[in-house]
């Protein structure tokens, strides 16, 4: 049989990964954790660096760095929250780096692995947006006005408002920060075990030295799917992103 | 792989979908510091280096337009000062083409009128030697006449003698009119 060396590994092995620190606490680290420490730690360098070359025209780390923040400053606040949103850039651009860095260890090599992939890190990001957007909303318009704008829909008949007032409710505040959370868990994930899935039929093809003939086409397959995910990547950093700053502009406006 | 799979039972769940609570503190620790960290230190310098450079870069634009009119404005006066000249070195070159002509025209009237002076006093002397030579005549052929009939009547006697008289007479009178 061509494919019995292929031997896939149950999910849970490339997902769950045993704590290198702190074990049995509640403070346990292991990849994903040090992954999002490392994403932190690296956001931090980037932007202490770029701060630190300071030069009037940019080069290297610096044009990396100014030229991402540009792109979040003129595309995500400036498009979607306007001259209002500009405070909000920091958190924005952190938002963006910090997701952005989880996802790309997903194709560095050894590595391998996004932290996004795992619940405990876009379920928080997404959990903290959605109070900042909610915090946001009752500073902004006053508890009342707040959740009256964003429940009832304005100029709908009342007989329509039993219906429409729960579906709001749903789709405001249940169903956003779980779609912002599983848009992102999701994308990851399925790329994360796309990439296994073709490395370990490469491996099985050449180590096991089955099926060397059509070695290539996974190979191939996988070195495709590489390129794609650090799109990927990037594009969900950047939906994530500017989804966050939707939901945070949308509850700063009373428009409804 | 076996120790790989005991060790993540044993860090938690085995389902892919929920997390390990220590997954959870980490990650949102190192976000929560990031946040704090970029928001307070590390994208203000950044930001303020762009804002900074932005403004340099209008400030120099605008400079640069301003140097431009500047220069425009120069390069207009410079155009209507050399039109200007060009005006005035026409002018003073015709003045002096109509002073020229005007001297010319003084210097050729003198001229001809001091060649009509000399000229008429010239004539005046030809005019007064004339009368001169005239009255001279006059008064020598008077003389002469008296002269001549004084020998004349002299010699009447001797006609041969006579002959010789008037021929001396006649050569005296070339002598003199030599």
């Amino acid at each position: 049989m061509l494919f019995a060396g292929i031997n896939f590994p149950p999910i849970s092995d490339v997902l769950n990964w045993r704590s290198i620190a702190f074990n049995g606490s509640p403070f346990a680290l292991n990849k994903v954790g040090l992954i999002t420490l490392v994403a932190a730690a690296l956001t931090l360098l980037l932007f202490f660096a770029a701060g630190k070359q300071g030069k009037l025209v940019p080069s290297g780390v610096q044009n990396f760095v100014e030229s991402i923040v540009d792109f979040i400053h003129n595309s995500i606040v400036m498009d979607v929250m306007g001259q209002e949103g500009v405070p909000w850039a920091p958190y924005l651009t952190g938002l963006f780096f910090f997701i952005f860095i989880c996802n790309i260890f997903e194709v560095i090599p050894f590595i391998q692995m996004p932290a996004t992939a795992r619940m405990s890190v876009p379920a928080p990001l997404a959990l903290m947006v959605w109070v900042t957007f909610i915090v946001v909303g009752i500073r902004a318009q006053g508890v009342r006005h707040y959740f009256k704008n964003a429940i009832i829909p304005q100029g709908v008949p009342g007989a329509l408002l039993i219906l429409l007032v729960p579906l709001e409710i749903l789709s405001n505040f249940i169903v956003r920060p779980f779609a912002l959370a599983v848009r992102l868990f999701g994308n990851m994930l399925a790329g994360h075990l796309l990439l296994l899935t073709f490395a370990v039929i490469s491996e099985a093809m050449f180590v096991k030295s089955v099926g060397l003939a059509i070695l290539p086409l996974p190979f191939a397959m996988l070195t495709a799917l590489t390129g794609y995910e650090i799109f990927v990547s990037a594009l969900q950093a950047f939906i994530f992103t500017i989804l966050s700053a939707l939901y945070i502009s949308e509850a700063m406006k009373s428009a409804h | 792989m076996t120790t790989v799979i005991l060790a993540a039972a044993a860090a938690g769940s085995s389902n892919p979908i929920l997390p390990a609570a220590g997954e959870i503190v980490w990650s949102v620790l190192s976000f929560a510091l990031l946040l704090l960290l970029l928001g307070k230190w590390a994208y203000p310098p950044v930001k303020k280096m762009m804002a900074d450079r932005a403004a340099k870069i209008r400030g120099d634009l605008d400079a640069a337009e301003l140097a431009r009119t500047e220069a425009q404005r120069t390069l207009e006066e410079y155009k209507e000062q050399l039109a200007q000249a060009k005006r005035d070195a026409t002018h003073i070159l015709d003045e002096a083409r109509q002073t020229a002509e005007a001297l010319r025209a003084d210097i050729l009237a003198k001229a001809e009128e001091d060649a009509a002076v000399v000229r008429a006093r010239n004539e005046e002397a030809l005019r007064i030697e004339r009368q001169r030579v005239i009255a001279e005549l006059r008064s020598e052929v008077g003389s002469l006449a008296l002269e001549l009939a004084e020998k004349i009547i002299d010699a009447e006697v001797d006609r041969a003698a006579s002959q010789t008289l008037i021929d001396s007479f006649i050569s005296e009178i070339g002598a003199t009119r030599a």
